[in-house]
This record gives C-alpha cells, structure tokens and sequence, in this order.
C-alpha cells in the first residue's frame, strides 16, 4: 500500500481508488512501451475512466487487435474494471476483435462505388483471395471488409488498403496489387 | 471538488423550492427536483422503463414522455428538471400519441412470448403497453403467429450468473441492471457490449454475475430479458399472494415480499423500506426462503435410541425431555441446567426461551452467543456499551465521514455496505476503512488501512493519540493522562506497531474531528475477536474524544450480527443483565433464580466439569459455527442430557439425546429487532413442515411437559416482549477515557498463514447450507485465499487444497482439512478465509478460545 | 280468450292459472268428426310418413355431426411435427370461471416452457369455451366430442394424455377449415 494516495476524493462513477501512481503490472501481450505510455496518457484524465480509449487504442497499435486477455492487463495497468474496457471496445467496431492479416483491404459498397461494379470487384477479391468478407486468408495477409463511403466516389470503384487508396479499380489492377502484396510476403 | 466547497453546501440547510403546475394542479417541490419527481409527489401516474427511484436518471426508454407548455417537442420527465412556472400536461393526447409510438418501437423488436415469459403478470412493458400502446393502425407489420420457436430470435437463453438467466430477445435496452449494479452496488460484472440493434447484456469478460446483489437485477428488470433460475416456470404470478416478511439472517433488518400459494412460499422479493434497505437486498435473503422448503428439514421429533436417532410423537419426545430435566434438577439443582438459544429466532421465541429457563426451571444460565468465546462477565462492560449504542442505518447515507473498523461490511452488512456507498456517491462521504484483511467495503474507500493483524487496537490508540495530538479532541474531555492509559502510548509507536503510517492515521483522525456526522462501526472482527473488551475500550475512546459517545453528533457502535442479536440484548438473554432489566424480568415471572448465572464460556467448561448437566440448545450450532470445534464438541459430549432443537440435522444435532423440529421464519408470525432496535414483524407464509413447532410453541409445550405455562395466550406474551423492549434502556456512563494496554501476540511460526473461519459471500450461519439457490453460488466450503499467494503456490480456483494446524501445545494440534480453493480478486496478502457454512467442513477445528489469531499451514493436493 | 285469472310470483318462476268453465255438447256432428272421420285421417298420416325419410336418428348407432362451433370435449394441439403446443401459460386456468383447469409448468431439455401437469376436472368444466378463447398458442380447443360419461369422478379428470391428439392425427378437413378462419381473425 502506498501511503501518498490518502487524498483521493471518490468522484462519482468511478469504481475503484486504489492504488494510483505508477503499480509495478507484470503484462504478457503488452510490452513495456505499451504500458508506460498507457500510464503517461492516465496521467492527463482527472477521471480514470477518461482513459478507457487511449488505453485500448495503444494496446490495439501494438498488439493488431484486442481480446479478454487484453482486457484483462489493460485493466490492471488503469485500475478501470475490465467489464469497461470490454463493452467500450465492443462498441467501436473498429477496433478488432481477433487477429487480421497483415493487409486490410476495405471494399467500399456504396452507391457511386456499386454503381461503377464494386460488387463485382468484391466477388473477384473472394474468389481470388478464396476467403469471404470479414475472412481472413491463411497466410495471414489479407482480411477482406466492406467499407462504407470512403470518400473516393470520384474514382470508383475504389478500397483502401492499409490507409491507402487504390482507384479506379479494374481486374487487372487488382491482380497486379494483390500479386506484388504476396511477392512482398 | 474541494473540501471547503463540499462544506459550503452542506452548510445551507434552507431548501429552495420550485412551483409548477401539473394538470392544472399547483405543485411544488425541491430545487432540482425532476419533472418525475414532482408527478410522484402527486401520484401523478407517469409510465416509465428505465428509471429507478434509487439510481440515476438517464432517460434510456423515453416512455416518460410529458408535454411541457413552450417546449417544442415532448420532454422525458425523468431527465427534466423542474422549474419555476413550468405548465405540464401529463396526459395530453400529444403524450399518448408519443408514449404509443415509444411502445411500437419497443414491440417492434420484442418477441411476443409472454406466455412462457416469466415476467408475464407483473411486466412493466405488458402494463405499459396495455395502457398506452393499444392501438390497430401501428406502421409495422407485427407477427400474429406466436410460436415457442420464433424464428426472429436470434438469441437462446444464457446463464449468466448461477441464479440469473438472459434472454436477450425480451430485453428493451434500458440499462437498468447495469446502472443499478455500478451506481448501488459497486459491482462490475453485467456490462451492455456492442451497440445499437445488436447491443446486448452480458457477463463480464470471463465471469459469471454472482455478486451478493445480483437478485436486484432481476427484480429490477423491466421485461424478463433476465429472470431468475429459481422463479423460472415455477408458478405464474398472479396464482400467488404476498405476505410481508424481513430477512431473517442479518441485523440489517431488509424487509421481504414473500409470494406464496396454498401450499408453500415460492419467492422473496424486496419492499421497499428507505430507512433500512432502499429496496435492495441481499441474495442470502433473497433465497433463504428456501430453508422452509427445503428436503432437509427435520419433520419429526428424534430421540436417541441405542445409538440411533428414532423419529417419534411431539408427545413422547416431551415425555423425555420433562423425565430427564426433572432428574437433573432434583438431583443437581437447577443451575445445572443450561440454555443457548440463537439470535436468528424471532423475539417471542427469545422471550419464551428465558421465560423457561429464568421463570420456571430457574436457571440462570442462559445465552445467545454462541458463535463467540471469551465473552464479557462483566455487566458493564465497556463492549457492551459500544454494542447497545443507538445506531441508524439511514444516517449512514448522510453521514460525511463514515469510519470502518475490524469489519467486513458487505458479508455482515449487506446494506449498512450500501448505505456507505451511497453516501460516498451522493453526498461524496469519506470513507475510511481499517482492518487487518482487504475486504470489498474499502473498493471506494478514501484510504483503505490495513493494519497487522491482532493490532486492532494499537492501530485505535493511535487514532486517539493522533487526536489529541492534533488538539483535535472534545475539549470536555479530560485527555491529561492519557500517556498512563494506553500501552503503547505514542504515535509513533502504535504506527509501527499497528503497520499503518503516522500520515495516514492523522489524516483519518483529522477527517473525523472536521466531520459534522461521522459514522463510527465496527464489526465482526471486533465482536469475533478474544480481545473484544480492550479493542471496545480504544473504539470507545475514540467516539468519546469525536463526542459520539456524549451525543454531540454522528454515531458510533459495533454492530450486532445476527437478525435478532440485539432483540436478545434487549430481552436479556444472556447472564449478565443490568440491574433494571432484572427488574421487569421479575415482574413477569413468577419467580427469578438469585444465584448468577453462567455464560456461554463457563457452560462449556462447567460442563467438561461437574456443574453443567442438561443443556438445551435452540436454533443454534455450536459446533459448526462456534470458536474450536473440539472443546465444544467434547463439552457437549460430557452432559448428561442434550435437547436441540433446529430446522435441519447439523453437527450439534448429532450430538442430542432428543431433536426437536423447528419451524422456519416463512412458517410463523414474529418479529426481529434489527441492528438498530427497529422491530419489524413478519408473517407467515406457509403451513408448517411435519410436525415442526414455532420456537414459542415448542418452548411452551416443554415448559407444560414439567408442569408449568409460559402463556396462556400469544397476545400475552406479546405484551411481555413489547414491555421489556419498551423498558430497555442502554447502559448510561460516565464519560472518561478508558485504559487499553495491548499485549503483543507471540509471533507465529515460519511458513503458517492466519485463517479467519466465517461466512461465505453467498452464506450466513449454518441454516443457509438447505437453500439450493445460494449453493449455486457457494457449493462447498471454500478455502479463499489471494490471488498472489495463489501464484505462489500453484493454486488455482477449484483445486484441493489441504489445511494442516499443527500447532505445537494446542488442542487442535494435527487438526487437519480438505477444502476447495477460491482465489479471491480482492483478498491480499496472506491471510486465508475459510467458511464455516458448512457441515461436512467444521473448519472451526483450526480456531481456538485462547489466541487472537489462528495459523495453518496448506499444502496443495496433486491431482491424480 | 281465456282470462288470466291470477298470477303468482315464486322466486324461480311464475305460474298462470286459467278460469274453469264447462265444456259444451259435442252434438251428433261432433261425434261423428271425432271417430269416424278422424281415425282414417290419422292412418293416411302415419302411412304417409311411412314411407318419407325419418326426422330422428337411431343415436347410439347413427351420429348427427356437429356444427363447427360447437363446444364439446377439449383437445390439445400439437404442431406439424408433433410437439406440443401448449406452453403451460396459464391463460386458460386464469379465464377459466370454473376453475376447472391444474397446471403445473416444467423445463424441457431445450430450455422450453412445457406442462408438467395439465389437467381438466370435466364435473366442473362448464364448456363455455373460454379457454379456447384465450390461449395465445392456439393449443387448446373444444371439439366435437360430447360422450365421455364414465361411472366413476376419476374418469373426468383428463390429463394432459387423455387430451393431447394423437400424433400424427388423422386429418380432419373441418378443423383445417376452422383453424384457417381463426388465422384470418
């Protein structure tokens, strides 16, 4: 127990006052990194539950994606019960639930993007990739999603590939891409 | 929120009001009320779905629509707050129109299977939508057919808890259960994951919802997303009546619904009482209806027969008692007749009890205390007057500091523990906890101080030393030679002693003399403990110097345990009595033995002697629940003449020459006396088991069996209880500091771990062990033990454990147990709790009458 | 006219009695019609419906169907694939103004709500057919069964065998007919 916390004043909606500063966490996914800069993003919220999200955020940089174990450090580093950090990150569907592969291509089905045959290009990208949407390959490096209006009506069909934007999509562009990704490995 | 600011507002005690007209009735109400509030205050009927008279408002359902004049749109009355010249129309058609609407959504995605819904019957969405939803032009194309398998179901039914199931199809999204089970009490295990349409109420990650409130949850539900693994497809519920009932477990005094049929009681629910429990209760009392239902009762007397328990007549088990009583008494005298009775009988029964013994067999020898040792024989001592002080559990939501010590408030006190935390959340209370062991009280605790354990007291002294040292102390109170009184008699050593800093207990002290109304309690880890008096006088102590004790503010008291301790306080069911108690005791009895009486301590050893002989013991366990198994057992082994009487077969029981069934709290009308003196009745709610008696009855049937009456008539004896609880009075005073010399325990020895033998979360006393619903939660004697010395030992939850006391010159040397262990989230250190709930594992073989602390040793059993 | 002489009022009923006033001389012509003629009159009756098809039925042998909505003996349905459907609501018990229906629910293995007991005590069924009225899963009915005296009370206590149908149940064009036009409702 330290003894420099006799001054926490409860405030309601948040559960539990522990022990704030620094505690010495042992973590198994989150590396030393992660953790120092989950406490240094605490220190900025006056309200712990404040940090529900960066806390989530970093652990999903480092580790691609977030599950219960996650949950479960996660909430011994910030002391938020893990039933928090649980339901905000099932709110946000962008954060994952399970791993994805190395490429997140996200076919956007809009309308201008369907009207230019984005269902065709996502039934090619199946058929190539041979997984489904919301699948990822086998080797771990492509996750196939849908996407909505991305912005790019302009030049559709179009995806977006790891914060990228590919436009102007036609069979043979998407080949090229997705055979130069597989030689890249 | 500063200090001084949280001062300032509670020094303005005018309350603002606010006048508004609601239907064209002039209204007025507190400022901040909401618009809710004041339709309330008027019955004024306003539906609802999300909103709680104890939680917070946060307008989830919207079906609390009202049309308020200049208000563009309809506003949620729950989220409004009412103000000066508001003109509010509560049942315009513009609000039926909204409130309809609300209801056409709500259906739109809500099965129709109220017929093998369990909430069919008392569902606020069934009601609801029967007063505000009818209607034939509805824009959505609703199912006609119902079938058991809806196709539109997307979710099966889900244990989520051991008594809970979720059906999540039903569920409206209202976020009742989990804002009740945050904002009262304190739990996170239900949590609302994902969003929108496919929002859904689940566990916590990993978890099961099996918090000691989780039964709130179901009853708050709205609709019967979740329901109750009991209740389910037991009975529909308007084929049942209520009867009013209180827990009959704790002191807290929470007041039940009972819902029966004509043949037995099915349920209990909650009725409201703000004064002590804001409808919530715990689920021991929750499901503790079911020791009147249980397959275990006993159904008939039982008399030892060669060895063998023989069920037989009422009429031949008196026949007994009465043939072996009278030998005893007219051989030996009738001191050596002795009677321990529990506090968890009604108070007729109590009164009965020393009507027997006092009045008729004339025996002093009488007590109720049989889960302690080491007891007062003193009748002013300074424990009792700590225990009989008055107490409110309301106050406690209002208090601004509330002190814990030596207790763990959630397993004794379930609402005093959420009276704390509403204190803390709505009037943001400080809240100091101090105890040897990390209990769930101290989670939203200002300072949680864990002190070494056996140091109670030293760690007291130091608050009171700290007090005078600050100048904080009552000025009427003569502190000058406090330096004599007190061992060890500074600061600083009582800090190292005790192994909370000196910075801590200052700040704790300074929080309490700056309070307008703190909250003094202590508890079991107190009243449990051999060094009850001493660690009483340094409580004591410090109420005095805070003026507690002399009444200038606030309230300070060790809290009784069981649901009719301080009944039996009152009717003097123990030897020591004061001199006025004694007095009206001899105005209605008969006659009143002169010669003192014996208390629980001197009847065991008087009985391993030649002074105690017959004994009955009435409710109570002894054996199972009391301080060192051995000597109790061997006490009761050595007397001529053992009666018990209880609901099921226990450990004592086995012990008797005769068994006599009683019946259960749902079987009879009574009453208890609660930790504050309030005494609340109960009423029946079934027939009674067998051949089973009310305590009172069985009592008066023993006493004609020997040729006396104990009433004529129940009103009578009523009138008995109601005057000696009228004429009782706490002991009075002189208000100096008490002396309080601590005498360090002899260190233990390498490698052994201090057990604590007590209550199970999900149990109290040896009777709950019958309720099939709280074995769910509980099944089996658990070892619980920190998650860090858990890692330390390879232990994991569920693994076999061995607990070894070998302890070198007790009696209790080579006692040795197999438990399951249950890593606990919120034990640290050490320290091991083990329960004593339940029969098959007396761990109280490892507790003993003559040290303050008890070690073992565990060793984890391999699996095979 | 006869005058109505008295009328005196019991609780149940009311009873008219007529003034008395002596009958007339026939005479010979009145003799005549009342033998001579009226006996071939009534012979030519009898032989004429002789021979037209008979009014009565020989009932124990012979039965008349009754019409659609009459309220005999309960049944209770069971779905296509012949699982009960009956969910032990209790709506029917609760309607019943007899008090003439016992349940008692029971959770099957699929976590379904089932009648453990159901039982309908016929001495007290008044056959008013609310029962039907209100079930919600359109599992009981009255039907056209009106002959189950037995000799002993047991007898008309039906459990939920004796009232369940057989499955698979012999097909019955009415009750299809019937249950179409409840649907339409």
């Amino acid at each position: 127990m330290s003894d420099n916390k006799t001054q926490t004043q409860p405030i309601p909606g948040l559960p539990h006052v522990k022990s704030p500063g620094a505690p010495q966490v042992k973590t198994r996914i989150l590396n030393a990194e992660s953790v120092a800069e989950i406490q240094k993003k605490m220190a900025r919220y006056p309200v712990r539950k404040s940090a529900v999200l960066p806390a989530l955020t970093v652990a999903y940089r480092q580790v691609g994606y977030l599950n219960d174990e996650i949950y479960a450090e996660l909430a011994a580093i910030t002391e938020i019960p893990k039933l928090q950090l649980a339901e905000a990150a099932t709110f946000y569907t962008m954060f994952p639930k399970k791993p994805r592969g190395k490429h997140l291509i996200m076919v956007c089905d809009n309308i201008s993007c369907a009207l230019c045959g984005a269902d065709n290009l996502l039934r090619y990208l199946e058929q190539k990739l041979e997984i489904k949407v919301g699948e990822t390959t086998k080797d771990n490096l492509f996750t196939l999603q849908i996407a909505e209006c991305l912005a790019g009506c302009s030049a559709a069909p179009m995806m977006q590939v790891n914060h990228e934007y590919h436009e102007n999509l036609t069979r043979e562009k998407v080949d090229a891409l997705i055979d130069g990704w597989r030689k890249e490995g | 929120m500063s200090d001084t600011a949280t001062k300032d507002q509670k020094t303005t005690p005018a309350v603002e009001m606010v006048s508004l007209t609601i239907d064209g009735r002039p209204i007025s109400v507190k400022k901040g009320a909401t618009v809710l509030d004041a339709c309330r205050q008027e019955n004024i009927p306003v539906p609802t779905f999300c909103w709680h008279p104890k939680l917070r408002s946060v307008g989830a359902c919207r079906m609390c629509y009202v049309e308020i004049e200049k208000f563009p749109k309809l506003m949620v009355s729950c989220a409004t707050e009412a103000m000066n010249d508001m003109v509010v129309l509560t049942d315009s058609e513009k609000c039926r129109e909204g409130r309809k609407a609300i209801i056409e959504f709500i259906l739109l995605d809500h099965p129709l299977d109220c017929p093998t819904c369990d909430k069919g019957g008392e569902c606020d969405l069934q009601d609801n939508a029967f007063e505000y939803g009818l209607s034939d032009d509805t824009r959505f194309a609703f199912r006609k057919a119902r079938k058991i398998r809806d196709k539109n179901s997307t979710f099966d039914d889900l244990q989520i808890g051991p008594e809970m199931v979720r059906n999540q199809n039903r569920c409206i999204l209202c976020y009742k259960c989990v804002r009740a089970n945050e904002e009262a009490f304190g739990e996170y295990d239900i949590g609302a994951y994902q969003r929108g349409h496919n929002t859904e109420i689940d566990a916590a990650p990993g978890g099961q919802v099996a918090s000691l409130y989780s039964g709130n949850l179901v009853e708050i539900c709205p609709v019967g997303a979740l329901t109750s693994s009991d209740w389910r497809y037991k009975i529909r519920v308007w084929n049942t009546q209520t009867v009013p009932s209180i827990d009959p477990y704790h002191a807290d005094g929470a007041n039940l619904t009972l819902w029966k049929d004509a043949t037995k009681v099915h349920r209990a629910t909650s009725r409201m009482n703000d004064d002590t429990d804001d409808g919530w209760i715990s689920d021991i009392a929750r499901y503790g209806y079911q020791i009147a239902t249980s397959e275990r009762r006993i159904k008939a007397p039982l008399v030892n027969k060669n060895g063998a328990m023989v069920e037989v007549s009422w009429e031949e088990a008196l026949g007994v008692i009465s043939r072996r009583f009278k030998e005893v008494k007219e051989s030996q005298g009738a001191p050596c007749l002795a009677g321990v009775v529990s506090p968890n009988l009604d108070l007729k029964t109590l009164h009965a009890f020393n009507k027997l013994f006092r009045g008729a067999l004339g025996s002093n020898n009488v007590d109720y205390r049989s889960d302690y040792s080491n007891l007062p024989t003193d009748a002013d001592s300074t424990y009792g007057f700590m225990a009989s002080r008055s107490f409110s559990i309301d106050a406690v939501a209002s208090s601004d500091v509330i002190f814990v010590v030596g207790s763990n408030l959630i397993r004794e006190h379930p609402n005093v523990h959420l009276k704390t935390r509403r204190a803390i959340f709505e009037k943001l209370s400080w809240l100091y906890t101090a105890n040897p062991i990390v209990t769930k009280s101290a989670d939203c605790s200002t300072d949680e101080m864990i002190y070494n354990l056996g140091t109670d007291e030293v760690f007291l002294n130091g608050v009171t030393l700290s007090l005078i040292q600050q100048g904080l102390a009552d000025k009427e109170v003569d502190t000058g030679k406090i330096e004599t009184l007190l061992i060890p008699n500074t600061l600083e050593k009582c800090a190292e002693t005790c192994g909370v800093s000196v910075e801590r207990i200052n700040e704790c002290a300074k929080r309490l003399a700056n309070s307008k109304s703190p909250t003094l309690i202590a508890g079991e880890l107190v009243s449990n403990s051999i060094a009850r008096e001493n660690i009483a006088k340094s409580f004591y102590n410090v109420a005095l110097l805070l003026g507690i004790v002399q009444g200038k503010r606030g309230q300070a008291a060790v809290l009784a345990k069981a649901a009719n301790s301080k009944g039996a306080e009152a009717l003097g069911l123990f030897p020591e009595i004061s001199a006025t108690q004694t007095a009206t005791l001899k105005n209605q009895f008969q006659s009143f033995p002169e010669l003192a009486g014996a208390n629980w301590d001197a009847m065991l050893s008087g009985a391993q002697g030649e002074d105690i002989k017959a004994m009955l013991i009435f409710g109570a366990n002894p054996v199972q629940t009391g301080a060192d198994y051995n000597h109790i057992k061997k006490s009761l082994e050595s007397l001529d003449f053992l009666v018990v009487a209880d609901l099921k077969e226990t450990p004592t029981t086995a012990l008797a020459d005769v068994v006599l069934p009683l019946s259960s709290f749902a079987e009879y009308d009574g009453s208890f006396t609660n930790l504050e003196g309030r005494t609340q009745d109960f009423c029946a709610g079934m027939k009674r088991i067998g051949a089973s008696l009310p305590g009172y009855e069985a009592l008066n049937r023993i006493a004609q069996s020997l040729g006396f009456s104990l009433y004529a008539d129940l009103s009578s004896l009523q009138d008995e209880v109601s005057e000696l609880l009228d004429s009782y009075n706490a002991p009075e005073r002189k208000h100096f500091l008490m002396e309080s010399h601590f005498q360090a325990p002899p260190a233990p020895q390498e490698n052994s771990l201090p057990l604590f033998a007590g209550d199970a979360l999900h149990h109290f006393g040896h009777w709950t062990e019958m309720c099939h619903s709280l074995l769910e939660f509980n099944p089996e004697a658990a070892l619980e033990i920190s998650a860090d010395l858990a890692s330390r030992l390879d232990i994991q939850t569920g693994d076999s454990v061995r607990v070894l006391c070998d302890r070198g010159d007790k009696g209790n040397k080579g006692e040795k147990l197999i438990l399951k262990a249950l890593v606990s989230d919120i034990l640290e250190g050490d320290t091991l709790l083990a329960s004593h709930n339940f029969a098959a594992k007396p761990v109280n073989c490892f507790t003993s009458r003559d040290s303050r602390v008890s070690y073992v040793r565990i060793e984890k059993i391999e699996k095979q | 006219m006869n005058k109505l002489k008295t009328i005196s009022r019991t609780d149940d009923y009311v009873v008219l009695s007529r003034e008395s006033r002596p009958v007339p001389d026939p005479g010979v012509w009145g003799m005549l019609r009342t033998t001579v003629v009226a006996i071939p009159i009534g012979f030519i009756t009898v032989f004429k419906h002789l021979f037209r098809k008979s009014v009565t039925i020989e009932y124990p042998f012979k039965k008349r169907p009754m019409f659609p909505r009459y309220r005999g003996l309960h049944y209770l349905e069971r779905y296509e694939d012949g699982t009960e459907r009956c969910v032990c609501c209790g709506l029917c018990a609760a309607a019943c103004p007899a008090d003439a229906i016992y349940m008692e629910p029971m959770e099957n293995e699929n976590g379904e709500r089932l009648a453990k007991v159901y039982e309908i005590n016929m001495i007290r069924c008044i056959f008013c057919g609310f029962c039907e009225e209100a079930c919600p899963e359109e599992a009981i009915f009255l039907g056209q069964e009106y002959e189950f005296a037995t000799d002993s009370r047991d007898g008309f206590i039906y459990n939920k065998e004796k009232l369940l149908v057989t499955h698979p149940r012999p097909e019955n064009t009415l009750k299809k007919m019937w249950r179409k036009v409840r649907r339409f409702f």
